[in-house]
């Protein structure tokens, strides 16, 4: 179990819920993968819209619904979309997510800290989407979100711990819990992160748009539990030349 | 009346339940904008629309 957000969580695995192929493989997901946490978006819905369904219908009344603002553009709309993820969901968890770039879709550093300000003293549980940037993690910090979210890679890119140089620093310093989000492809980059010692990680499309979902999400679930458990252990230092497993005296001399 | 619904200009004379009702959407997952501000669900009965309002209804989908 861990604290996060003033809940007590047991999995470390944060599952998004875009891009999947049906919405009730968010059931299965919650009972069999063991997934507690489930990232939705604000939309649009009815006359003219693409999107008929609505995915709350879909989430186990017990899961913790995170709401992300993706698609706002600046701190004012991530703030509306906030208000409006509260009113629907009494949820009190939100992603903040704010990009004006849809080509690498990077966060807005400067819209984003505006955002979480606003939002931490409208008593909001804040989960910003950032830069790897420690300068940032700790101004966040000290405004009073509950956890950082940077990311891997870019959203969607299945490339990985891109940036570990500028990832680890945040996970040695800021105290709040870290999770690694966007652009983790496998299950190996999941157990990677969590080596390093995040919190836990966010996945999106490496699972919705995998051939069979439920089965990657129960992947990435044992890689995430894999990580840490090793990350606790304490990962043992590399070296420049073979280190004998076998005792190196007593040799049989044939 | 003319209002404008998601961007769709419609014929609709009521309040805001009505109009989401007559979409058949669910209002216990929707929120309605009008002119850009949320209205609250309690106000919805009492909330006519006005000629020419803005109306956004909005509601989850999946999201990363």
């Amino acid at each position: 179990m861990f604290e996060i957000g003033g809940k007590m969580l047991k999995s470390r695995l944060f599952v998004g819920t875009g891009k999947l192929p049906d919405y009730s493989l968010i059931e299965r997901m919650y009972y069999e993968a063991g997934i507690e946490v489930f990232a939705v978006a604000v939309r649009r819905i009815g006359p003219n819209t693409k999107h008929t369904k609505n995915v709350l219908e879909y989430i186990p009344k017990d899961a913790t619904i995170m709401v992300n603002t993706s698609g706002a553009q600046d701190h004012k709309e991530a703030v509306k979309i906030a208000m409006i993820g509260r009113e629907l969901t009494n949820s009190d968890w939100v992603k903040v997510e704010i990009e004006k770039d849809t080509k690498y879709l990077f966060p807005d550093s400067f819209e984003t800290l505006k955002a979480c300000e606003i939002l931490v003293k409208e008593g909001f549980k804040v989960f910003p989407y950032i830069y790897p940037d420690l300068n940032l993690a700790k101004e966040l910090e000290q405004i009073g979100v509950e956890a950082v979210m940077p990311l891997g890679s870019p959203i969607g890119t299945n490339k990985g711990i891109g940036c570990e140089v500028l990832l680890k620093p945040i996970i040695n310093e800021v105290k709040i819990p870290v999770i690694i989000d966007a652009g983790i492809g496998r299950p190996s980059h999941a157990a990677q992160a969590m080596e390093m010692g995040a919190d836990a990680v966010l996945i999106n499309t490496a699972i919705a748009t995998s051939a069979d979902p439920l089965k990657m999400a129960i992947a990435f679930a044992k890689a995430v539990e894999a990580g840490r458990l090793a990350f606790e252990v304490g990962i043992l230092k590399e070296y420049e030349y073979a280190q004998a497993s076998s005792p190196l005296e007593d040799f049989i001399s044939g | 009346m003319l209002i404008r619904v998601n961007d769709k200009e419609m014929e609709f004379c009521g309040n805001i339940l009505d109009l989401v009702l007559s979409l058949n959407l669910n209002p216990k997952t929707c929120a309605v904008l009008v002119n850009g501000e949320i209205v609250k669900k309690n106000d919805w009965e009492s909330f006519v629309l006005k000629d020419g309002d803005y109306v956004e209804i909005v509601s989850f989908v999946g999201g990363g």
